[in-house]
Order: structure tokens, then sequence, then C-alpha cells
């Protein structure tokens, strides 16, 4: 046993970190919701993005990738998330997992990998998975991407950003068959959709950590420095005990992140794929409750434009919605363990 | 990043699964506190299961424990749950105060004991007026020549009327300031001017009573560690006591959840989708309980196992306390009418938030210690 990063990770998440924070830096929110800046990095951002390797994080060799471990991909992902930064890696990530899976030729993906060919995974209508096809289909942080493959190879041109909770991340209709870039994909084994979908929804709780140990480390600066009644206000015993459950939930969340990341490597698909339900439908309630606190406890600042909590809030209820809430996770796992004869 | 066991955990495990294949049967019917009988029917659980090497075993191998890295004691945990074997016994905290701090001779002499099960213990901290304020306490042990002379009355106090020994917090420098004026004493439960009263819990278990001291007289040589050092005694075996494996709790509630599930896959307890969605969602919590208390294990510096057992303590809580409300509600009606057993469960579930320190007083610790946060 050895659960913990080891100096190679910390340092790839030190090194994460920095560049997130470099280019979350240049993001302008703007100064409401109709003047809000596309969370779609410039091309000099986006050269840097490749630069780092962030697409090609988890190809594989062959396919022009660096053929990283879930974990790796999972510290980096903790890192978007804590700079909820407004560039579609997670999207990217995603969508190259997903046509690696699905045997897409190896020129496409190395030009993923390279940054060159952008694009957006696909999922249906409601947030829940993969679309088998285009039609009422979601490229999900799409901002920039010019192509999304549905699960039949189908490529498709992409419309314009959709309104959406999530300033981050932009979310567009697929529109017009691009049908020289379609692709033949083959249909996945049961053990190659459970292993994907188990890489998937442990993006979305690494995501969701970072996004909510963001709002609470905020929340516990703001706590120490904003005063009222003469005092520090994170020295009232109401402020403490709301920051204090919060923080068992993001410890608790680094710990199923942690099981669930390494799961996907390690164990057959279709128990990592119940580690990563449990993972997800854990994440997804507590991301959303600790940010929800980190509102309560920034007070009226909280709820203004201007503030980065509203930021926060909207990217944990989209990751929390995505590849199925706490709800959907529970009830197929109910139907797992107490189904007679399970 | 590897949550699998290594071979040596491996086969501590295998070890352990073939030895509850073999015996847990002969021991564990009638376990429970709320008769003698099954308090009898307990201690020979402990002590078969001691035998056996399977208690303390994160504890020096010279006393009794097995000198093995503290993940171990997940693992026993683990193991009792998934063979419904009951809990092993709640003494990681003791243990841990006696062998971090004790003198190698009283270690010698007591812990053989404490942690072969062969002497039960009894932790006398909280008094009338000191409950969440421990260090408040006035339980007075005034210094001899040969040793002290105690007065004043513990409450709460769990295994008391059973207990060989006691761990007694109390105050030997009146004149210090209140944290500095503690120490920590193993106190003989046979010594002329104790007295037991028993106290029935609200779930009519018969585990904790009142404890009087009048002028009872303890050795020098079974003061743990140095005078005044009670403090920080206390918090140390704190920390363990608030160790969801080092009580046992993950095995317990890894316990009462698989029995559910059971029951609600064989028919037995009829659920609907509410009722299956909250099973499930518990399960979730647990799943995550358990990973968590492995992540805590491994990082834990034995040296300095620092606060996060408070962190782990509040993650138990919410984890045990809906689950006993969850299965409750799966009773149904039987919850409140008929055998009250499961009721009785469901009142102890309220006690995971009060006792080792209050769960107000858990996040404050969290809040201060983990996260900073001033004193208000
Ligand atoms: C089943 C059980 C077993 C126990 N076993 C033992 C044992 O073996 N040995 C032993 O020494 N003790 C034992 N205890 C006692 C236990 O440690 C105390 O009950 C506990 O520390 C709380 O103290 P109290 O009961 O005096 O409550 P109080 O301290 O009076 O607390 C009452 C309420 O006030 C709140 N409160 C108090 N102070 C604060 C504050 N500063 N901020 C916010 N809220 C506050 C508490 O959170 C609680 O909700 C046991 C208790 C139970 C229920």
């Amino acid at each position: 046993m050895q659960i913990g990063l080891d100096a190679d990770q910390r340092a790839f998440a030190r090194s994460c970190g920095a560049l997130a924070a470099d280019l979350a830096a240049g993001w302008d929110r703007g100064r409401g919701p109709r003047d809000v800046a596309s969370p779609e990095p410039s091309e000099k951002d986006w050269a840097r993005i490749a630069e780092a390797g962030w697409p090609a994080l988890r190809l594989r060799e062959e396919n022009g990738g660096l053929g990283a471990s879930t974990v790796d991909v999972a510290v980096l992902v903790e890192q978007l998330g804590r700079h909820a930064l407004a560039a579609p890696v997670l999207g990217t990530l995603v969508a190259a997992e997903q046509l690696q899976a699905l045997g897409a030729p190896a020129d496409t993906l190395e030009e993923v990998a390279a940054g060159e060919l952008r694009i957006a995974p696909l999922l249906d209508g409601r947030l829940l998975g993969f679309a088998p096809a285009a039609g009422g289909a979601l490229a999900w942080d799409a901002a920039g991407a010019t192509l999304a493959f549905a699960a039949d190879g189908s490529a498709h041109a992409l419309g314009d950003a959709l309104p959406a909770a999530d300033v981050t991340r932009a979310m567009r209709r697929p529109g017009a068959r691009v049908d020289d870039a379609s692709l033949e994909l083959r249909a996945p084994t049961d053990d190659d959709r459970d292993r994907l979908h188990a890489f998937v929804l442990t993006l979305l709780v690494a995501d969701l950590l970072g996004t909510m140990s963001a709002g609470l480390d905020a929340a516990v600066e703001h706590a120490r420095s904003r005063t009222q009644f003469g005092k520090p206000i994170g020295s009232f015993q109401a402020v403490q005990q709301i920051a204090a459950e919060d923080l068992v939930s993001v410890e608790a969340t680094r710990s199923a992140l942690y099981s669930s990341a390494w799961a996907v490597d390690a164990l057959p698909a279709a128990e990592a794929l119940r580690a990563a339900r449990v993972a997800k439908a854990f994440a997804s309630r507590a991301g959303v409750a600790v940010c929800e606190d980190v509102v309560q406890l920034f007070g009226g600042i909280g709820m203004t434009w201007e503030s980065p909590v509203h930021v926060w809030l909207r990217r944990a209820h989209t990751d929390r919605l995505s590849f199925g809430d706490e709800h959907h996770h529970q009830a197929v796992l109910a139907d797992l363990d107490l189904s007679a004869g399970a | 990043m590897d949550f699998s066991d290594s071979p040596d955990v491996a086969a501590f495990r295998a070890g352990l699964r073939s030895w509850l294949g073999e015996h847990l049967h002969s021991y564990a019917e009638g376990v429970g506190h709320d008769s003698a009988e099954a308090v009898a029917a307990t201690h020979r659980w402990h002590r078969a299961l001691a035998a056996a090497g399977y208690v303390a075993v994160s504890l020096d191998a010279a006393y009794g424990g097995r000198g093995l890295p503290d993940v171990y004691e997940a693992v026993v945990n683990e193991e009792l749950a998934a063979a419904a074997a009951p809990p092993p016994p709640p003494i990681g905290h003791i243990a841990h105060a006696v062998a971090d701090f004790a003198d190698p001779d009283l270690k010698a002499r007591v812990l053989p004991g404490l942690l072969g099960c062969t002497e039960s213990w009894c932790q006398g901290f909280s008094e009338p007026g000191a409950g969440s304020d421990l260090a408040g306490l006035s339980t007075a042990a005034t210094a001899t020549d040969d040793g002290f002379v105690v007065n004043g009355q513990k409450i709460w106090t769990s295994g008391a009327m059973w207990a060989d020994r006691c761990l007694l917090l109390c105050r030997t420098e009146p004149d210090q300031p209140r944290h500095r004026g503690l120490s920590m004493l193993v106190v003989d439960m046979t010594t002329p001017g104790i007295t037991r009263r028993e106290i029935t819990l609200a779930n009519g278990s018969r585990e904790f009573a009142e404890v009087f001291f009048d002028d009872v007289r303890v050795p020098a040589e079974n003061l743990v560690g140095e005078r005044g050092q009670g403090w920080k005694i206390a918090q140390h075996m704190l920390t363990y006591e608030r160790g969801p494996a080092d009580m046992g709790w993950t095995g317990r509630l890894g316990n009462v959840l698989a029995a559910a599930q059971e029951g609600v896959r064989s028919g037995r307890l009829p659920a609907d989708d509410v009722l299956r969605r909250r099973l499930a969602a518990v399960a979730v919590d647990a799943q995550v309980l358990s990973w968590h208390v492995a992540r805590s294990l491994v990082d834990r510096d034995p040296a300095d196992p620092g606060s996060s057992g408070s962190l782990d303590k509040l993650l138990t809580t919410r984890v045990e306390q809906e689950l006993y409300a969850v299965v409750g509600d799966l009773a149904g009606a039987a919850q409140v009418v008929g055998d009250q057993r499961p009721f009785g469960e469901y009142l102890w579930s309220r006690a995971q938030s009060i006792y080792g320190g209050t769960q107000q007083i858990q996040r404050q610790i969290v809040a201060q210690r983990l996260l900073g946060l001033p004193r208000g």
C-alpha cells in the first residue's frame, strides 16, 4: 500500500498548478452574464498548453502521447479545477481517451496530442454519457474545438456556445457532418467501455476536488481577514463549524479520488467503474455543498459577479451533473448491490 | 498510488481470514453489553482474538502487539466486518497512551494484560463539571512520599463496572495553569476507596458508570510519563480514540451495512426506491470512509499523530448516524414495536457525536488546528 502522490507526481502537480494559475490570470470573467469572456484560450495560450503536453498526457506513445497513468492525469485535472481554468483541457482529455478507446487511427490522435486538431467529446443531451450519434447531443467543454466525434465515428462541426451555468467551459451543439474527417471506429468491448467510463468519472472527481478546495481555501482566507464585531469572522464558532465539515468533505473526496484513479489502471474494469461511481457520487454531493458553503462564508460579496465564488459553484454544478450526479450513481449502485441475486 | 495489499498485508489478511473461518463460530454468539453473560461473551471473544495475535497489531511486539504498521488495524477491521464478526476491543487509545509515554517498567507490568485482553481497562477523564472542558477537571491526586492520594469523581466511564484498571487523568499540580497541572495515573480498580455506581445508558445497555475516589492510594511507579504531562498524553490518546480503525468502528459499520444490504437483497427487509437509494447513498459514504481511513493510517506519523483523528471522527459520525437511521427505517414499524435491540443500536449511534469529544469540539479542533482559523 502506498496511498498518496509520489515525489514526481507532487512536482508535476506544482508545475501544472503554476501554468494553470498563469493561464487563468489572463482570463477575464467580464462584468456580467452579457459581458462574459469566452473560455476559449488565445492561440498563444493554447500553444503553451500543447507544449506542456496536456492534450497528449493520456494518449499512448504509439498515438503520439505520453502514456500517463490515470493518477497523473488526475493530478493535472485537480489543478484545472483549482484554478477554474477557462481552457478546454478536460474536454480534450476526455475526447482523446474516447477516440483512443474506440481505436481511432494514430494519425488523428497524433494531431490531437500535438494540439493541432482540437476536439470535444459529444455527450447525450442529458449529459449522462457519450452520445451514440450526433442527434440531440452536446459538445462538452468545447471552446475552440473544431470537431466533435460521435461514438459512431461521424465527425461534426460545432455551433456557437450555448448559454450555460459554467462560465469557464463552453457547451456547443454539433452541426453539419464533416464527411472527410469521419473515422472508422470499432464498437468497444464491455471492458473498454467500463474503463473509459471509470476514467472520465475520475477526472470529474478531480475537477470537483480542485474546485471545492480552491473555494474552501479562499473562504478560510477570507474568514481570517474579514472582521466583524471587532474580530475576524473566522473566530466565530458558527463559521468554524461550517468550514470544518467542509474540510472533512474535501479530504474524504481526496481519498476517494486517489482510490478511484488508482483503480482505473489497476483493477478489473467492472471494479474500477464501481469505485469511480462511488467516488463520483460522493464528490458530486460534496463538491456542490462545499461551494454553497463558500458562498455563505463570503457573505454579500460572494453573491457578486465580480467575486470568483459563483465561478466555483457554477463549475461544481456542471461537473456534478456531467456523466451522472449522485442520484444517478446511487441508483446504479443500488441495482448492483441490492437486487436479488446480486 | 497503490491501494492493493502488499504481499505482507495479503499474507496477514489471509491468515486472519482463515483463523476467523475456523474459530469465529465458537465465539460470536451472545456478544454484547446488555447483560452479564453478554459482557462475559465479549471478553471471551476479545481474549481469543488477542491470543491469536489480532488485537493492537500496530503496538510494540515486546508488550503483546505485533509491531506492524498502523494500516494493519484497518485490515483487521475490514476482515472482521467481512466475516460478520463482532468488533475488536476498543483499546487502541489507552494502549497508545501507555505504550508511547510510560516507562519500560510500567509498560512491562500493565501492557501485556491490556493487549492480551486478560485485564479490562477504563478511561477516567470526564467529570460532572468537566466534559467538553476537560482541562477544567478537579479530581485531585496529592503527592505523598511514595505516590499519590486521589480524591474526586469521574463519570460516563465506559466499562468501569468490570474494569481491572483505570487510566486516570487528574490534577497533581494545583498551582500550575490548568493545562499544565494534570497527570496520568494507572489505578488498580480494587484499591480501597474506589466506589463504582452503574449508570444505565439510554438504550438500556449497562456499560458505563460513575466512579468515586476517596483517599485512594496510587504508587508513584504508576505515573504515566511525567508529572504535569497529563494533558499532552490525553491529547495523544484522544487522537487515537478518534481514529475509526483504532477503535474498531469501521469494522462495526461494515458489518451493519452488509447485514442491511443482505436483508434487502433477500427480501427480508422490504425497501421501496427511496430506502434503496438511501442505503446505496450511505454505502457510498461508508466506502469512502474506508478508503479515507486507509489513507489516513498510511499517512499517520506514530510519533505525532496530529489532529487528523478529529477529521476522521467527523466523517465516521456522518456515516454511522446516517447508517443507523437508514437501518432503522428499513425495519419500519419494527423499529418502535417489538424487539428493541435495533432501536437500541440506533440510539447508540447518537453517542458517536458525543464521546471522545463532541462533534462541536471536533469541528473546533479541525477549524483551528487544521484550517488555522483563529481562536474565539
Ligand atoms: C457512550 C458514551 C461513552 C463515554 N465513555 C467515556 C469514558 O469511557 N471515559 C470518559 O472519560 N468519558 C466518557 N464519555 C464522556 C464524553 O467524553 C463526554 O460526554 C463528552 O466529552 C461531552 O461532555 P459532557 O457530556 O459533559 O457534555 P458538555 O460538555 O456539557 O456538552 C453539552 C453540549 O454542549 C456543547 N458544547 C460544550 N462546549 C462547547 C463549546 N466550547 N463549543 C461548542 N459547543 C460546546 C457540546 O458539543 C454538547 O453538544 C462517554 C460518553 C458517552 C455518551
